[in-house]
């Protein structure tokens, strides 16, 4: 299943400190639920692993990501990556391009497009129901983003990652999220059919 | 004309209320799931992500270490025992457990048994396999192409092809087809669709290896045929090999198949010397269980300016999934698809078929259908509409202008078919006398001119069923007879023993009436038993409609060898001879004096007790009856719906269903049939489909996405018959089960497009979602 997932969303901080973090994939994997950078193979292809939890059993999808472009004129940044469950129990690819662009106000808007295939158990679930758990991890993720801007520009930990130890990345909850996400269409789906207008 | 028994004793035509009901209703039947045997263990399958990838390595440590795994079994293991592939229904083989490579999402690749379900399902998490991910050919267009992958690296002909198959006159066709002066041509694809019967397949494998013998309750609708096939496959002796099907929540073709299941439980059982449990989980029963349909079939009809039909070409794809696993009878690659030129009196028509692999689930199974009747049936009744909208004809009249005369019955159909009986304008005027077609008519006329969308959809379908006569139908050989054992007990009261298996039908309920009208025995007073291949006759099994055109014709002949047997024994007791007496249901008396009389029930104790010299002790009899046609039911579906042109919504307003399925042997649940049958042509025609993404997931593969209809979407069923006895059917009776799902499915959409006809609309595909109306309005520029 093929999906195209668009967003964006605005930091509250200027554009280099936003792009210097967008552009360090041990970074942004920081503020992926579940991911972790395991290996640089390279400067820019990089080994990880999300842990994904369906239920009671903790899935571990490693794969590989590497940085096709990434250009520090335009703030831009274009990922392709592919994984594959340790267990066999499906994969996902995915090639997504980043822009950051400063606003009038000094904070900084970032674009991105991803492009998801996935393979298996989870695009079974349905495009709308992926299309929704997405969107919840992207909220995850901006969160996380802010966050960690935040307590950086406070402790002043601006640096390269790769001298840190990396936290231990606790799984993404895929049941709990797609039950969050379920009550939200109902809850949608419940209003549309007491406000009788158009359809899904 | 049937003799009318008393309502005590209940045969033909009373509305017997079900004797299997109540073991239902409390709970107290025996599914396969409620069989628990000492020492039992559970099996987990496990399944594959992919749709098309080669398999590097199944690695099952981490199971088999697991506390409480006992066996591990893969394709690798299965290949030693011969047992990796198995043959399927049709043809074909398909894979057990998958070795190499596999072909489509969900297939089997290891089963794991454990002493707990919870644990068997844990473990199943711990089999790792490595994938080599493959080109997935999803699209069958595609299957032909030159640069398409070659699913099937274990057949010598290496082609996505599997078959093709044509009928009728080819060239007098295409010649009438050139000169018509008017032609009509659809394109209409029949989407996956599923059984999803109530209960999921199932089974629980015994080998007892004190004994040799293997039992195996299975949720099969073929019990007979399973038990021959297990024999044949895996070299047992037959007489060891005991298949009980018990009672089954639902079956609708699905449960014809073997799958990979039972025969994983089978060796795991062999293999352990315990007993293997085996349940599908819903999902696993959708993904990887017999399919139905997927036909992409292009209809194109001649007929002359006045509406008479001329001709019809039929030319058809069907996706048949990575095995041909149709369940149909061996000569027929396209089952019965050939009944396409319908209720109508074409004097040419051609139809060809070619079957492709797909990566997809295996299959082509009769879903409620007798083998490609329903795609028929869709396809001729929707191109009648077309042709009619063509034309500016009215739908009914141009059906009417059309229909086999009923004079012209036996009916030789130009496509190799003899219809055995038909009264065609009957069931249509009764069907619009019943809806009051002119003015609804009128209605939607005042109703287009306020810019509201209504629509009425005429469906008069042809079905054919029971199969069937020996010297045309076989599965895998086996000719398709079916089978009665009647003993009547010295207190008059009986068992009969059956080749078929019900899964709701209410069997237990109407061939004890068929026996109630033959030999005067209460209903109340016979038991019938089904499904024990240890104790029931040979029989194909309950499926295609079949089970009253058949197993009920050899009910009637074995009750009338017992019947024939009791006259005997009546002269006997009376002391006349036999010519001189009468029978009246329930009784043998001598003519011109009623009075002087002996009941079948004093004819029972009389066969133990007090027999004529030189007559065999006992009443019992056995038939195996082969038909000598099939039988045609038939009927007219007319549907009335509104589409709110705010959400795209289709209401089914009303819809009338008139049928004839020929004499009836329970009005009640012939109606509770037409209902189930039509509720289900509803969820085909609105809201199901199992549709697969470009990378060959399932996208209908749960009940979050494979929709069932509640009370809620099911609008209220008005029913009505005709009766044309079948003229070859001891009893006069035709089949029913199949006709509402038939025939409702064009119903349905020919009344959405008529709701839209004015608006440029010709044909909608199935299942017409609210979405998919609520485009074409958008697209009209009359969406609200």
């Amino acid at each position: 299943m093929a999906i195209k997932i668009e967003k964006t969303f605005q930091v509250q901080e200027p554009l280099d400190r936003v792009w210097k973090f967008l552009s360090d994939p041990r970074k942004v994997a920081g503020c992926i639920p579940g991911a972790q950078v395991t290996e640089a193979l390279d400067d820019r292809t990089y080994k990880g692993l999300i842990k994904v939890q369906v239920g009671p059993s903790v899935t571990d999808y490693r794969g590989e990501a590497h940085i096709a472009l990434l250009d520090n004129e335009k703030h831009e940044i274009q990922m392709v990556g592919k994984g594959q469950d340790v267990r066999g129990k499906g994969s996902a690819s995915m090639k997504m391009t980043g822009q950051a662009r400063a606003l009038p106000d000094g904070s900084t808007e970032v674009v991105t497009v991803s492009e998801v295939n996935v393979v298996g158990l989870l695009a079974q679930l349905g495009a709308r129901m992926i299309q929704e758990v997405s969107n919840k991890m992207f909220e995850e993720f901006t969160r996380n983003l802010r966050t960690q801007l935040q307590q950086e520009r406070l402790v002043g930990t601006e640096q390269s990652s790769t001298s840190g130890t990396a936290p231990q990345p606790q799984p993404i909850k895929a049941v709990p999220l797609v039950l969050t996400v379920a009550r939200e269409s109902a809850g949608r789906l419940f209003r549309r059919i007491f406000r009788g207008s158009g359809p899904r | 004309m049937l003799p009318k028994t008393s309502p005590e004793i209940g045969g033909m035509g009373h509305s017997v209320k079900r004797k299997e009901d109540l073991r239902f209703i409390l709970g107290k039947g025996t599914y396969v799931e409620d069989v628990h045997l000492p020492g039992m263990v559970y099996g987990q399958m496990v399944r594959s992500p992919y749709a098309h990838a080669r398999i590097k390595a199944v690695r099952t440590e981490a199971a088999r270490n697991f506390p409480g795994v006992l066996a591990v079994i893969t394709g690798q293991d299965l290949e030693k025992a011969g047992l990796s592939w198995m043959p399927t229904l049709f043809h074909d083989k398909q894979m057990v457990l998958a070795t190499g490579k596999v072909l489509f999402q969900s297939q089997e690749v290891a089963f794991v048994v454990a002493e707990d379900r919870y644990t068997a399902a844990d473990a199943a998490e711990l089999v790792e396999v490595d994938y080599e991910d493959l080109p997935v050919l999803v699209d069958p267009h595609r299957a032909l192409d030159a640069d398409a992958p070659i699913l099937r690296e274990d057949r010598e002909e290496k082609t996505n092809h599997i078959f093709h198959w044509e009928v009728g006159d080819r060239k007098a066709t295409d010649s009438v087809l050139q000169s018509a002066p008017v032609k009509a041509k659809l394109d209409a694809f029949f989407p996956r669709c599923h059984p999803a019967p109530l209960e999921t397949c199932g089974c629980v494998a015994d080998y007892n290896s004190a004994t040799g013998k293997l039992t195996v309750w299975e949720t099969s609708q073929a019990p007979h045929a399973h038990r021959t096939l297990f024999a044949l496959v895996a070299g047992l002796p037959e007489n060891n090999i005991r298949i009980i099907a018990p009672d089954i929540g639902g079956g609708f073709g699905n449960k014809v198949p073997i799958y990979p299941g039972y025969v994983c439980s089978v060796v795991a059982s062999l293999q352990l010397g315990r007993p293997v449990k085996w349940i599908e989980t819903r999902s696993e029963n959708l993904q990887s269980t017999g399919f139905a349909r997927d036909y992409h079939m292009t209809a194109e009809l001649a007929a002359d300016r006045d509406g008479t039909l001329r001709g019809l070409r039929v030319k058809t794809l069907a996706d048949h999934g990575a095995f041909n696993a149709a369940a149909q009878p061996s000569k027929f690659p396209a089952g019965l698809f050939s009944i396409c030129t319908g209720s109508y009196d074409f004097a040419t028509a051609f139809c060809e078929v070619d079957g492709v692999y797909t990566n997809k689930a295996p299959g082509g199974i009769a879903y409620r259908c007798s083998f490609r009747v329903t795609e028929a049936a869709y396809l001729i009744e929707r191109a009648m509409d077309v042709l009619a909208q063509e034309l500016k004809m009215d739908p009914v009249e141009l059906r009417l202008k059309n229909f086999v005369p009923a004079d012209k019955f036996p009916y030789q159909s130009p496509l190799g078919w003899s219809y055995d009986s038909g009264n065609y304008h009957a069931a249509m005027n009764l069907a619009l006398e019943k809806i009051g077609y002119r003015d609804l008519r009128k209605e939607q006329e005042d109703k287009r001119q306020r810019g509201e969308l209504m629509g009425i959809g005429v469906s008069s379908f042809t079905e054919i069923v029971g199969a069937g006569p020996a010297h045309t139908f076989d599965i895998v050989g086996i000719k398709m007879f079916d089978s009665c054992e009647i003993r009547v007990h010295p207190t008059g009261k009986a068992i009969a023993r059956m080749g078929t298996k019900a899964q709701g039908q209410g069997h237990e309920t109407t061939f004890a009436q068929i026996i109630a009208q033959e030999l005067g025995i209460p209903v109340a007073d016979i038991t019938i038993e089904e499904g024990d291949t240890d104790t029931a006759p040979y029989g194909l099994g309950t499926y295609a409609s079949r089970s009253t055109p058949v197993a009920g014709a050899a009910t009637s002949m074995a009750s009338r060898k017992i019947r024939e047997k009791g006259r005997k024994i009546a002269g006997h007791l009376l002391e006349v001879n036999e010519e001189d007496l009468e029978w009246e249901p329930g009784k043998f008396y001598i003519k011109g004096a009623p009075g002087k009389s002996k009941t079948i029930q004093e004819i029972a104790f009389a066969a133990y007790t007090d027999l004529p010299p030189g007559l065999e002790p006992g009443l019992e009899a056995v038939h195996y009856y082969d038909p000598p046609n099939l039988t045609f039911p038939f009927g007219t579906y007319i549907c009335v719906v509104d589409i709110d042109k705010g959400t795209g919504e289709v209401k089914v307003r009303r819809f009338v269903a008139v049928d004839d399925c020929g004499n009836v042997i329970n009005p009640m649940i012939v109606e509770g049939q037409i209902h189930g049958g039509l509720t289900e042509g509803l969820a085909i025609a609105f809201m199901q489909e199992i549709a697969y993404d470009e990378n060959g997931n399932i996208q209908g593969g749960t009940f979050m996405d494979y929709l069932v209809p509640t009370a809620v979407e099911t609008p209220n069923w008005e029913t009505g018959k005709t009766c044309t006895p079948s003229p070859h059917h001891p009893l006069g009776a035709k089949g029913v089960g199949e006709s509402p799902n038939v025939g409702s499915p064009a119903a349905f959409v020919n009344a959405v497009v008529d709701a839209l006809s004015h608006l440029g609309v010709k044909h909608i595909d199935m299942p017409i979602t609210p979405w998919k109306v609520w485009q074409i309005l958008k697209a009209k520029g009359v969406a609200e």
